[in-house]
């Protein structure tokens, strides 16, 4: 379903209707980058499920000023961002630690060089966390990650920058550890 | 430069290295839209609930404030009406309680409006602000004058 026929039908009445087929296009996509951010597979659920009641809360509120698929990822985001600053603010990082249990976790299949990736990309500050996994793994334009993010595309770039220098040089540090 | 970033883009193209439960992503709809319905009822019946133990207090209150402020008005009238003039004072004193926390202010009021009402001497003001204000508001006091 896309994204218009969604909202044609929202808009015809049929709400249950276009959640279930706003659900069923973007529950992968969204998933996908809300894992990257918070690693583990029951907290993802958790975000996942919170973003998705959000979004059936806000659906009549939606303007359409804003593309649906950049006003789902600004929804799914910031409910990845309030759990890391909740687990900030618990004095911990959930998320470094199980970046770090990556080689013993069951729902992670990946090598060494994906295991250093995740661990690096664990460190980055929450929010330059989600700018680099938009731009790295989505390959979001800047101009569609600044309207997710609320932020200046220019200020964007910086930080994606800034990140990937910073992920380069973990990798290399842990890779150059280990031989 | 080159060798680095064939690091990143090697683990990019690696794939998606996360698995998640067998057949999660089937009937999320569906666990969704119940976990909507659930939590849509205990927040109606929860509001009505709120308001029920809310109005009978709010309505208490709202006695109590027109009470108290018939009262205040029927006291002041008749104050008003057996001294004829309303003394201009109060304005004056009210501007000193909204400066009490700066101790020159309030010195200030007690030599310009008090002093000539009452003829207090300095001596008099003096010993008053010494009973009255703390070491810590005498020594700001002192910086401010010099």
């Amino acid at each position: 379903m896309t994204d218009q026929e969604i909202l044609q039908l929202y808009r015809s009445g049929e709400r249950e209707k276009a959640f279930r087929g706003l659900v069923s296009s973007y529950k992968e996509r969204l998933y996908w980058h809300i894992r990257r951010m918070v690693l583990d597979h029951d907290d993802t659920d958790d975000c996942l499920q919170n973003t998705f009641v959000k979004v059936w809360q806000s659906l009549d509120r939606f303007r359409g000023d804003a593309q649906l698929y950049t006003w789902l990822y600004r929804i799914a985001t910031n409910e990845s961002l309030t759990f890391l600053s909740r687990q900030q603010t618990r004095g911990g990082s959930l998320t470094l630690e199980a970046a770090g249990r990556l080689s013993t976790d069951p729902w992670f299949d990946g090598d060494q060089l994906q295991r250093s990736l995740y661990k690096a990309i664990a460190k980055l500050p929450p929010k330059q966390k989600a700018v680099f996994n938009l731009r790295y793994f989505e390959e979001m334009p800047y101009e569609k990650i600044a309207q997710v993010l609320e932020t200046s595309e220019g200020a964007l770039k910086a930080s994606y920058h800034h990140a990937y220098e910073k992920v380069k040089s973990w990798m290399k540090e842990e890779i150059d550890a280990r031989y | 430069m080159n060798e680095q970033q064939d690091i990143l883009e090697r683990a990019r193209q690696a794939g998606q290295p996360f698995k998640t439960p067998e057949g999660y992503f089937d009937g999320l709809e569906d666990r969704l839209m119940a976990r909507i319905a659930a939590e849509a009822q205990p927040e109606t019946s929860r509001k009505v609930r709120i308001w029920a133990v809310l109005k009978p207090a709010l309505t208490l209150a709202a006695m109590f404030a027109l009470i108290f402020g018939m009262g205040y008005g029927v006291l002041s009238l008749t104050r008003t009406l057996g001294r004829g003039e309303v003394s201009t004072d109060v304005a004056g004193y009210a501007t000193a309680e909204e400066e009490m926390i700066r101790p020159a202010s309030l010195i200030d009021y007690y030599q310009s409006n008090l002093a000539e009402e009452t003829e207090l001497d300095e001596e008099t003001i003096v010993n008053y602000l010494a009973t009255e204000l703390s070491f810590s508001d005498l020594a700001e006091i002192y910086a401010q004058s010099y």
